[in-house]
């Protein structure tokens, strides 16, 4: 039997939050949008974290498969990341002149990614695909984007929906939406917009909440992409939340196509904050027009760290590494369903795996099963796809799959 | 940002739609109906129409207003009904005239009475029977034109698109409790909560949370954090009923 955690200190910094942050914690990492569901089953606050575990404020240990929602890929506080970023933090980061490290990742980038032909640095993946809608503008002269529904490219006002505060029609009046893998719809959005379509821009494959996560259909992307090209549209591929578990060099080189613009954030220097946006030649010019800056973009330390992360992913062969890694989960995951039967489903690429109990499509079992895997030290969430990291041992998965089986006898027991 | 229409649609089925649960709560109200049996009909050009029911002290309320109603009530347009609603209209009935002491004698206080529950003061809420009658009545009134809102309005119909069929349950404590059916995009107000398979829930603590929110003085989003606003299964369908619940706020400022 596991020990089922306390959140004691956790609430009481929670309360405290509430007084001066809007929601206590707002956001992806709050209880509301991180679909806390009960909020007694979570902790709110870590205090700190090595290789694929982090420590609550009331010192409960939880093998973390959100991986801060992406970036930690090697492990929390990876030697060799750690230990370029301190080397570099010696000699500074936030400067009047950018370091070299920023023309060295550049060019590391551009080795590794398919269709890189240059390297545009910022924050946060937001920054990337907002640079990335305002280089195809500006390339195009034109205005509408295509989006597939259940995108996520970020919270800039033109990525939210009509209906979200703050938003104003005028902010998503050139957004065109269509189905995901709905090759007819893309025909007939071009034929009906022509000449104005500035950009298609998806997710290498759907990776929505509350749903199964759904590969490209075959022969999709590259329908996609000689749309784009007959229309001249440009073809932007936002691999924020993949970028790296698939392939290294890219998702769009895993799925057999190039894009022409690809946004990179997330796992690209395992937690150090950077995003990068690369793309095609053709498109360098159109980028250097922008006025598109902030004062940390070009801090050296992310770039020094970015650099010992994708080398040590090349080394470890990590897409293969994290893809082994969850095939062995997902599988022992579903063993253990099966043995109180009960029916999880798996969906999306074994690195970014998207669990969901079909025996109940209100996800409320769902739900419940995700909560008892919490208290145990496993943590889950029940709304998003999980985040494999290379440092999980083979102990750390097994006591996974330990754990997922007593939460599963615990809701057998509960509902008989 | 707001919609004349969308409004008369809200100022029907939310406002006067709350008279039958009124009669049914408040023994004033109820008293006011008295022993009279009338069909009020209610139609505006271009917007809704709905027909009030009155006998022995209680009142229904249906979509649609047909000939058979004793007193009618048409409007050209939907500003015009509005009108009615906010005092700067005075109706003429185009059907019924002879009846029209049931207008000023039992609408006209019923909704005056309604008012008082739905923009009450501080020192009326103090009182635990009215606090709990107003508190209902907001309640119903929201849910009924979160329904209005996400079937009528042009960013109301963009949020319910995203909502699944299913049935979301909104609930404040152990006393209080509505349903919103949604089916093809479109909402309802569950008339049976009992036989409905609840896909998602929303629960305030209890009413006196419920309250708070209705009355902006906290956030759904913190209260989620604190425990006081519990959301559990299809929580996607309860995003965009809130939503559309910023949205409520709007027109009935």
């Amino acid at each position: 039997m596991h020990d089922i955690h306390q959140y004691t200190k956790s609430k009481e910094a929670f309360s405290r939050a509430a007084r001066v942050i809007p929601s206590g914690i707002y956001g992806h990492q709050g209880p509301a949008e991180g679909c806390f569901v009960p909020i007694e089953a979570y902790p709110f606050f870590s205090e700190r974290a090595q290789g694929s575990y982090f420590w609550d404020v009331d010192g409960n240990r939880f093998i973390d498969y959100m991986c801060a929602y992406g970036p930690n890929i090697l492990g929390y506080n990876d030697p060799e990341v750690d230990e370029a970023a301190r080397r570099q933090r010696e000699q500074g980061d936030c400067i009047t002149a950018p370091s070299e490290r920023m023309i060295e990742f550049a060019e590391l980038l551009v080795d590794t990614v398919a269709s890189a032909d240059w390297a545009f640095f910022a924050k946060n993946g937001n920054d990337a695909t907002t640079g990335a809608i305002l280089c195809a503008r500006a390339h195009t002269h034109r205005k509408k984007i295509v989006f597939f529904r259940g995108y996520y490219h970020g919270v800039a006002p033109w990525t939210q929906k009509i209906d979200y505060p703050g938003i104003l029609e005028e902010d998503v009046a050139n957004n065109i939406y269509i189905p995901w893998n709905d090759v007819e719809a893309l025909h007939r959005v071009f034929d009906e917009n022509k000449g104005q379509i500035a950009a298609v821009i998806g997710q290498p494959y759907m990776h929505g909440n509350f749903a199964d996560n759904e590969l490209p259909a075959p022969g999709f992307w590259q329908t996609v992409r000689r749309l784009c090209t007959e229309n001249e549209a440009v073809l932007i591929v936002d691999d924020v939340r993949a970028g790296f578990r698939l392939d290294l060099a890219g998702s769009d080189h895993y799925f057999g196509f190039e894009a022409d613009l690809i946004c990179f954030c997330k796992a690209l220097a395992n937690g150090y904050n950077v995003s990068a946006l690369c793309g095609k030649e053709f498109l360098k010019n159109a980028m250097s027009s922008l006025s598109y800056t902030g004062s940390y973009w070009l801090s050296a330390v992310p770039f020094a760290a970015g650099i010992a992360c994708i080398n040590k992913m090349k080394r470890l062969d990590l897409p293969r590494l994290l893809a082994e890694k969850g095939e062995r989960l997902c599988a022992g995951l579903i063993g253990a369903a099966k043995q109180y039967g009960y029916d999880l489903r798996v969906s999306g690429a074994p690195s970014l795996f998207y669990l969901r109990l079909a025996d109940d499509p209100s996800l409320s079992l769902h739900q419940e099963w995700i909560s008892e895997c919490v208290r145990r030290g496993v943590y889950f969430t029940c709304h998003h796809n999980h985040f494999m990291n290379a440092s999980l041992s083979d102990a750390d998965l097994a006591e996974t799959v330990a754990v997922a089986e007593e939460a599963f006898s615990v809701l057998r027991k509960r509902h008989g | 940002m707001t919609d004349p229409r969308v409004l008369s649609f809200i100022n029907l089925h939310a406002i006067l739609g709350s008279i039958p649960l009124l009669c049914a709560l408040d023994p004033v109200s109820a008293a006011l109906v008295g022993k009279h049996t009338i069909d009020l009909g209610i139609a505006v050009k271009g917007g809704p129409s709905g027909c009030l029911s009155f006998s022995e002290g209680r009142c229904s309320f249906r979509e649609d207003c047909d000939d058979d109603c004793d007193i009618r009530l048409s409007f050209s347009r939907p500003e015009r009904f509005n009108g009615m609603i906010d005092g700067t209209v005075t109706p003429i009935p185009t059907k019924g005239l002879h009846r029209v002491l049931f207008l000023t004698k039992v609408f006209i206080p019923l909704t005056d009475r309604l008012t008082a529950f739905l923009r009450p003061t501080k020192e009326a809420l103090a009182d635990p029977d009215f606090f709990r009658i107003s508190t209902t009545l907001m309640f119903h009134l929201i849910v009924r034109a979160v329904c209005c809102i996400g079937n009528e309005d042009a960013i109301g119909c963009a949020s319910a698109s995203y909502i699944t069929d299913g049935a979301v349950c909104l609930s404040a404590g152990e006393e209080l409790a509505f349903v919103i059916c949604a089916k093809d995009h479109r909402l309802s107000v569950s008339a049976d909560p009992q036989k409905e398979t609840i896909t998602a829930q929303m629960r305030f603590a209890d009413m006196k949370t419920a309250r708070a929110l209705f009355d902006g003085e906290i956030n759904a989003v913190a209260s989620v954090g604190t425990g006081d606003v519990r959301i559990r299964g299809m929580i996607s369908q309860v995003d965009n009923i809130n939503r559309i619940l910023d949205r409520v706020a709007l027109y009935l400022a």
